[in-house]
């Protein structure tokens, strides 16, 4: 299955939207949490973020969101500088509904491609 | 409750898609279609190749679409319109009303 990592300022908004993502799409999906800064401030740390993917790494690929701003070029960073192999992607995604999105799609198996674009595809949901 | 009335009407299909067939189906009591519930149903759909709506109360969503579906707000009972069109849309219905039926929170 394609993993799933939500990158964010906040260590609590990260594990949280990973706990609901995986209460919806099934605790079969690799989706981990990438929050905080150093001593439990609010931030992003490369390490950490780093850390989250690898252990959302099963081979199929590994589908990243950011919450805001520098999550977001936290995680480019990391990209550009070529550890990952090119099959961790990071989207541009509303963070709550891409990961629901995004956990449930890989929960049905589907591709790295396909994920990625339910998570893009949510940006034009309506919540009612 | 399962499926009370179906159809198959392979005249209806404007397009080359293939037969559409559409039941309906209630949701059992207790359990709205909702976080666990509704992936489940989502990923009974996922399985198929046909399109495969699910219709409540005049508003219509794509089956296949985490978001579309919880965006029903489908509650406990309300009676599904599940609407399928391609080569597998009865098998995608068989399917997803069983799914539906067997649904626990």
């Amino acid at each position: 299955m394609v993993g799933i990592v939500l990158v964010s300022h906040s260590f609590e908004l990260a594990h949280g939207l990973a706990a609901l993502a995986s209460q919806v799409a099934g605790s079969e999906v690799r989706v981990e949490p990438a929050g905080g800064g150093p001593d439990g401030t609010l931030g992003t740390t490369g390490d950490v973020v780093w850390n989250a993917i690898s252990r959302a790494d099963c081979g199929q690929g590994v589908v990243v969101l950011a919450d805001l701003g520098s999550s977001v070029l936290t995680v480019r960073h990391l990209l550009e500088e070529g550890r990952s192999n090119g099959h961790v992607r990071l989207v541009d995604a509303p963070f709550v509904e891409g990961a629901i999105a995004a956990a449930v799609m890989s929960s049905a198996g589907q591709d790295l491609d396909e994920v990625a674009r339910a998570a893009e595809d949510a940006r034009g949901a309506s919540k009612f | 409750m399962l499926a009370v009335q179906a159809s198959f009407n392979p005249e209806n299909s404007a397009s080359s898609r293939g037969p559409v067939s559409e039941i309906t189906v209630a949701l059992p009591a207790a359990v709205a279609l909702h976080a666990r519930p509704a992936a489940n149903f989502v990923k009974t759909a996922i399985r198929f190749r046909s399109r495969v709506t699910v219709g409540v109360n005049g508003k219509i969503a794509d089956a296949k679409s985490i978001l579309a579906v919880l965006a029903l707000g489908a509650t406990g009972g309300t009676v599904l319109k599940l609407n399928a069109e391609g080569e597998d849309a009865p098998a995608a219905l068989d399917a997803l009303a069983a799914c539906v039926s067997g649904l626990v929170e």
